[in-house]
Parts: structure tokens; sequence; C-alpha cells
């Protein structure tokens, strides 16, 4: 099927089985490999996207499903620079292997777009569903935490 | 001046001597006192600002032209024999370009399989296909159309020990007479526990792109070992390895699991050898989780016996462990050596069952053994009313008793000190007060021994040009353990440079720098002597060459902080004066591990409390807090050490508490071999953890005086939550993980 996609603001025109999914279509048609897939079955978050600034586990949507909407990857959010959520990342050491990284990112981010000062219940809540082999957790938690702080109110 | 000497070394306990290169100019140790720049200060890890903008590159993200995709065919049983396999509809399907099954002549050398006919565990190869699309090669997996006859199968432990299928020999070893010693003992006690089988569960899968070009092999493996996987393609392949090239960029996860080239890599090469295309070959989430590995479960039996002042007299261990058809033995480790006991025998089979084979899994074997011998110890200090970190205290042995040989360094008393005064352990009683919100709380500890010394061989080269930039080039593969930034941090602190003058690379062979296989927590203990030695080669040419341009004594100048200075002050210059006047020339350096010191034992230690809270009527655990001190020599960096210490409390916390590989009993098939039923922690699990370090360096080890830390934080986790469990309740589990049913029935 015909396809017209919005990813990273760049309108993307692409010919798909009807049946794939976001992920594969941001991987393998756009070259977006930042977008990682850790299980394909939605309980790890690796693969999460902003899907009109929501958090998307883009292995569970079709691709035709994001037609008419704005898909935003880590590729996306990284564009014009690291956001200072990605420098506390680095600040708080919030990764280790790096491979849940992006989804990571991408959570925290449409955490914060709705809750710029989130509780440790809130961060805790909000990124539940994005899993990290590591243990990466508690820097997440205080990369997170730490934009809030600076945030303005 | 190089030398070739024989030197013993040493991977996981396992000791070998063998012909190492090594140097005479390697520096000298690291003094205790002296002041460091940059090693010991917290600096956050070179591949950050790559890996939180998703431009990092991980095998699952190699895409070459024409590249063909592979999908697995696994065995739905136990064990069974393959009777059809359609090849001819698997051919037929639009984009399928090869097919392979145990009825191929590979072109490489397998004891067994890699593809089965006669499958002994669920989830093992039977067949892959090969396609233009993974869509495709899917679609010939279902074409295949496979049917099996079942046969019959043992998983179950007491049928498997009753029908005596034990692998190879029973291991026994000892020391005096445990015997004659536990029944001489004023104290016994006698303890079985069991312990889960748990699955590494990398969030990248294990996984090879494969590219056969005229008689040169290239190969992306998501590998803790890229020299280890170069090593056995070219064995396998009959390549020569100066033609194999192993790239690992970055490595999602490996936890043990991921050692040498894997079944992926072999056969990604042997697809891209018959089809003259690259083959890309990633393990879906199910195939990861039946077939990668995992720490194969215990039963384990540990015997205590004790004067009534709390001296060991005896230990006395027995361990059958569910290896799959065939395994290594280690579980007695920690029986044979954590404390001071003249009579002790630890007894160790492994039954052949019809399971995924088990591999290594962040301290394997140790853990287990640990858990067991920890829980039997916090069953002593409770039978002899004595503090259960006085009882380890009383029993510390600066020996290693196996051998007899003295310890590099052991801080492990300092660490029972430190993690007693900051959990409040001497008022751990007041927990057992009733608390307002119906939660039963508790503390208990545990303590961890762990190789972790490195050793020869490992190399580094470091190389610095006109731009002032040095790279340092090494083999590490950083699976996430931050060993690339600590060689850049060493790196920077022995040359003098400023952190960011100083770039380091490493997972690929080509460079052909050797460095061992990330596991073991050898990684830092291997490497960064190797590192130091090569910047201070660097440093020396610099300050010869800073000699030239100032016209001073080189012996008369120092580099410090990326200024050349004069020891009286007068010369103060940047290093660009000197390094801006090569041109096109570099200055090089090249580093090697040194060997360890003879009649020594190199072994971390440390000491973990953890409290729990119960809650009586649902049966959930929380973990509350975790303290940890560790002895792991000098710390590199404390910032990726914390967040080494906070994962391996996060990994061993959910051994204690909820990873377990559940299996049907009437097919012998693992029932939650997928992410959203093995349960691995979540951010919402995270207890409080407080990290802390014996910081001494071990001056006797290696130059800059670390040892390793990927494994140490896991080792005391389980057994420190199933004592504060104890604690708290009154009652041991007798197995783990501490599940609501399985506590509600220890409670009842």
């Amino acid at each position: 099927m015909r396809l017209t996609l919005l990813v990273n603001d760049e309108r993307h025109e692409l010919e798909i089985a009807h049946t794939a999914r976001l992920a594969d279509v941001l991987r393998d048609e756009l070259g977006l490999v930042g977008t990682k897939i850790g299980c394909g079955e939605g309980a790890c978050g690796a693969c999460a996207v902003l899907v009109d600034g929501r958090a998307v586990n883009s292995c569970l949507l079709l691709a035709a499903a994001a037609e008419g909407h704005s898909v935003t990857t880590i590729e996306g959010i990284s564009r014009d620079g690291l956001t200072p959520l990605q420098q506390a990342f680095i600040a708080e050491d919030a990764l280790q292997c790096g491979y849940c990284t992006a989804g990571q990112v991408v959570a925290a981010t449409a955490l914060l777009a709705v809750n710029p000062s989130p509780t440790v219940e809130d961060v805790r809540a909000g990124m539940v569903g994005n899993l990290c082999r590591c243990g990466a957790y508690p820097g997440i938690e205080r990369a997170i935490l730490r934009l809030g702080q600076v945030a303005p109110a | 001046m190089t030398r070739l000497v024989r030197s013993i070394t040493e991977m996981e306990g396992r000791f070998e001597e063998k012909w190492v290169l090594v140097s005479d100019d390697e520096p000298e140790a690291w003094a205790s006192d002296r002041p460091l720049a940059i090693v010991g200060h917290e600096t956050p890890r070179t591949t950050g600002p790559t890996r939180v903008s998703g431009a990092a590159r991980y095998t699952t993200d190699v895409s070459l032209p024409g590249m063909l995709h592979v999908a697995a065919l696994r065995s739905p049983l136990a064990h069974g024999r393959v009777t059809g396999l359609n090849r001819e509809a698997a051919l037929a399907v639009p984009g399928v370009r090869a097919v392979l099954d145990s009825t191929d002549t590979l072109s490489f050398r397998s004891r067994s399989g890699p593809l089965y006919a006669e499958p002994e565990h669920a989830g093992a190869l039977l067949a892959v296909v090969a396609a233009d699309t993974l869509v495709a090669a899917r679609a010939g997996v279902k074409a295949l159309a496979l049917t099996i006859d079942p046969l019959p199968f043992v998983i179950d432990v007491d049928e498997a020990f009753r029908d005596q299928r034990i692998d190879g020999e029973i291991a026994e070893e000892s020391r005096g007479d445990v015997d004659a010693a536990l029944a001489g003992a004023d104290v016994r006690v006698e303890l079985t526990v069991e312990t889960p089988t748990q699955l590494q569960t990398a969030l990248e899968p294990h996984g090879a792109v494969g590219w056969w070009t005229e008689g040169e092999l290239t190969c992306w493996v998501s590998t803790q070992g890229i020299f280890d996987a170069r090593s056995e393609l070219a064995k396998r392949f009959s390549v020569a390895p100066e033609r194999v090239r192993v790239v690992a960029d970055f490595i999602g996860g490996g936890f043990g699991a991921k050692q040498g080239a894997g079944v992926e890599a072999l056969l990604a090469v042997e697809l891209s050898r018959r089809t003259g295309r690259p083959v890309r070959f990633i393990n879906d989430r199910h195939g990861e989780q039946l077939d990668a590995g995992s720490r194969p479960a215990t039963r384990q039996t540990v015997r205590l016996g004790a004067t009534g002042q709390g001296d060991l007299v005896a230990i006395d261990s027995e361990v059958l462990t569910s290896f799959g058809m065939t395994g290594w033995r280690a579980v007695n480790t920690p029986a044979m050596t954590l404390y001071r006991c003249a009579n002790a025998r630890g007894v160790e089979a492994n039954l052949k069952l019809h399971l995924r084979q088990g591999n290594a899994f962040r301290a394997p074997m140790v853990l287990e053994g640990v858990t067991a011998v920890e829980q039997a110890m916090d069953e002593l200090a409770i039978t002899l009313g004595i503090d259960p970190l006085d009882l380890r205290r009383r029993n510390f042995v600066d020996v290693d008793q196996p051998s007899g040989l003295p310890y590099t360094s052991n801080q492990l008393l300092a660490c029972y000190d430190r993690v007693a005064e900051l959990s409040g352990w001497v008022g751990r009683d007041a927990l057992l007060e009733p608390s307002e919100d119906g939660l039963l709380r508790g503390m208990g500890c545990a303590t961890q021994i762990w190789w972790g010394g490195g050793g020869p061989p490992s190399h580094a080269t470091i190389r610095i040009g006109g731009d002032g930039i040095a790279t340092v080039v090494t083999g590490i593969q950083d699976i996430g353990t931050g060993t690339l930034t600590a060689a850049q941090m060493v790196a920077a602190e022995e040359l003098g440079l400023p952190l960011d003058r100083v770039r380091v690379t490493g997972g690929d062979t080509r460079p052909n720098v050797y460095g061992p296989v990330a596991g073991g927590s050898q990684t830092s203990p291997s490497v960064l002597p190797a590192v130091r030695g090569a910047a201070a080669e660097v440093k020396r040419t610099l300050l010869q060459l800073a000699g030239d341009v100032f016209e001073a004594a080189p012996a008369d100048l120092d580099l410090v902080n990326g200024r050349f200075r004069s020891s009286d002050g007068a010369l103060d210059e940047p290093y660009t004066e000197v390094t801006g006047k090569l041109g096109n020339a570099t200055v090089d350096g090249s580093g090697m591990r040194g060997a360890n010191p003879d009649g020594m034992r190199a072994n971390t230690f440390g000491c973990q409390v953890a409290q729990v809270a119960v809650d009586p009527g649902t049966g959930e655990v929380r973990v509350e807090h975790v303290w940890a001190v560790h002895d792991i020599g000098r710390v590199i960096n404390p910032l990726g050490a914390r967040s080494q210490v906070e994962g391996g409390i996060l990994q061993g916390m959910a051994f204690a508490l909820s990873e377990e590989v559940a299996f049907d009993p009437t097919t012998g098939v693992p029932t939650n071999a997928w992410l959203d039923d093995y349960k691995i922690p979540s951010i919402a699990d995270v207890p409080a953890m407080t990290i802390a370090f014996v910081d001494v360096p071990d001056t006797a080890l290696n130059n800059v005086g670390a040892k390793g830390l990927g494994e140490p934080p896991i080792i005391p986790t389980p057994a420190a939550i199933a004592n504060a469990f104890r604690h708290a309740t009154g009652r041991r589990a007798l197995a783990l993980p501490l599940t609501r049913a399985r506590v509600v029935e220890t409670l009842a």
C-alpha cells in the first residue's frame, strides 16, 4: 500500500506492506535505526517514538496507523544537538549498554512534556514501560528529576 | 625491552599457564597516596553522546546492500525427532534464497548441531531460512511445515537424580576430615535451598551479520569477545585469523551470554558463503529467551559445623545443577574459599536434562554457591545467637585455602565495618517492631568473593599526531560497563592531557590490538595497565621532543594537564607547541599487561546488607534498601562504578524475587520465554541503594591498582535478601525466587 508518513517533520511517500509495523518502516525503509527493537511485543519500550507528542511502542503500531500523525524518533529529538534531558542522561550515567536509551529518552521527553516537574512517583509511573536490563534506572530517575528542577514553572 | 615469559592466567577461576609478552618498561603502580588528576574522579562515559542520541550502531543496525535476513525454525518440543521439513516449499517462497537444516553438510566443523534432527531442548535450532526480507524468511519457515515426533524427556531434578542422569564424573574436592569435624562440632546446621533458572535477557538479542568475500570474512557480532569470535570463525571456516575481521562497535548487553562468535555468526557466515550476499541473523525475543542460554537452576545442601563460639570446623556442600546435557562445575567455590575452615568438602554434579545448556551469566556458579552458603551462615548465626556479621568477621580468612596462597589484597573486614555503619546494622532488630502499615521488615547480610584480577595478555597502542589528539586503540568491547571511558581516563592521566584530548577506540579486531573477552570482571584490571604502559611510552617521547623544542633537559620537564612545565616553573607552555610541529608524523606507544605476581591469588571481596518489607497477606516482598561495600582495589571512575553496582544489585534482586523460567511439566517447554511474562525489574522496583568502596589500590596486582567490578555486586544480593526475609518473618523460603505464592506458602 501507499503511505505518507510525517517523520521528524519530513514527509515520506512510501510503498509498504499493509502489515508493516512502524518500527520496521522507520528502521528498514527510512534508516532511522536509533529506534531499537528489544522484544517486538510491547514489553520493553526500546522502540518508543513520539506520535503527536505521546510515547508509543512502534513495534505494536502498524505504520499505516501513523498516517496523518506526526512521528518523532530519537533522531528527530537529537536533530538540533543534545537536549538538556539527554545531557542529564550523560551527567547522571543514566545508561550502560545504551540499547534501551533511545526509548528511555523518548518516554522521558513525553513525560516531561505533560509534567515538567514530576515527582519520583510520577517518574516511576511514567517510565515503567521502558525496561533496562543493565539496571540504569537510578540514573534515569535522577536525570529526569534533575530536568524537573530546572524546568520553568 | 619486551620478553616472552610463562605466566599463570585466570578467567573466572580457571587457571592456565601460557606464554605472554611482557615489557620491562611497564610503569610502577601508582602509589596509594599519590593524588591523581583524572583517575578516581567522576567522569561521564565517553560514548554518552553517541548512545543518548540514537547514533550508536549495534549489530542489529548493520544493513548492507543486498543483505539477506534469517528466520529460524526452532524445536517446539523438549525432545523430538524431525520427521518432515518441506524445503522445496520454503525455497519456492518469493525472496527465499537458502534453506539449511540438519541434512546439509556445512562448511564449518561443529561437535553437534547447530541444526538438529533430534533436538534435546525446546527452542533448539532445526532450520534457518535466508531471504531478501525478514517477512519472506519467516514465510519460508512457515512453508517448511515442520512435523516432529515427540520423544521422552526429563526436566525434573528428582527424576533425573533417581535415574542417575549425571553428566560425566561427580566432582568432589575436600580438605581435612569433614565427617569427623561435623560429628564433633558443638553446633550443626543443615540447609537445602533451590535457586532458579535465570535468563540473561540482554535487550539486544544475540545476532550477527556475516559477509564472505573472496576468502575474506567480515563479521559484525553482538559479542563480549571480538578476538574469541575471530579465533572461532577462523578455526571453524579454516581461514587465517588475519583474514577475519570482527566488529562490535556497540553491544546491547551481554551479561555473560555472548561469548565468541555464537551460532548466529556461524550460520550467517555459512549462508553468506553459499549465497554470495551479506547475511544478518538476529534472534527474535522468543528465540533469545529459549535458546541464548541461562543461569541453570541448582539444588544445594549445605552443612556447617562450628564451635559454640562460632568458629567454623566443617563446611559440607552438595550441589545438583540443572545444566542441560553438559556443563562445568564451580558452585562449590564459595564453600571452599569464603571462610576459614580446616575441614571442607564440595560435591557437585550436573544433571543431564532436556534443557537448553546453561552458560555464563554474571558471576556464573559463584552467585548460586554464595546464595546457599550465605543462607546457611545466617542459620548458623541464628542457632548460635551470634550477630551474623560478627560470625563472618570471626571466620575471615586472608589466604586462598585451596591453594594456600595469600591474596594480592583483601579489604573484606573493612567492607564489613563500613556496611554495618552505613546500614545501621546493630540496630536492625528495631525493624521487627510491629509497623503501622502491617508489613514485616527485616535486614540481612551476605559476603561476596570473586576473582576479577585480570591478567595478560592484553595490549594497547596510543598514537598522537599533529592535531594533538591522542588516539588509544584497544581490544575492548564495551558491553555497557564503561571500560572505554576508564581507558580514556587512564590514558589522559598518564599522558598529562585533558580528557577531551584523548580518544579511545575498541570493538574491532582489524587494528590487531588484543583485548580479553569482556567477562569475569577482567577488562579493567587487564586492559587499563596496558593503556597506561602505552601512555607512558608516548609521554617519554613527548618529553624528549619538548626538550628539543624548548632547549631543556627532558628529565627536568613534566607534562601536566596539557602543559609542559619545568621543575623550576620557568617553563609553562601548551603541549601543542610540541605536537603542532609533528606535521604528518606521529608519536606512538604500545603497552601490555604485565604478568600477575607469583604465588598470589587476586580476588574481589564485599558485603551487602538488604532491608525488605514483606506483606504477609499478599506475599509481596519489596526490597527497600540495599547497602553495598566492595573491595575492588582502586576505583577508576566512581560514576561508572556506581552504575555497575546498581545494575548488579537489581539483577541479583530479581533473581531473589521474580526471575524464574517456568516449565510445562507435561511438555518440558518453557512457558514464559517472552519479555512480558518473564519478570525483569522495572524502574518501579528499584530500592534505595547506598554504595561505597574500600578504595585501597591493589598495588601488587597491576600498575593501576584496579580489580574488576562486573560480577561482585550481583553475588551477595540474593542471599542478603533471603536473610532479610528470614529476619523479617522468622521463616526461610527453601527456594528462590520469593514469589508471592512461595511466600504465602512459607508463612503459612
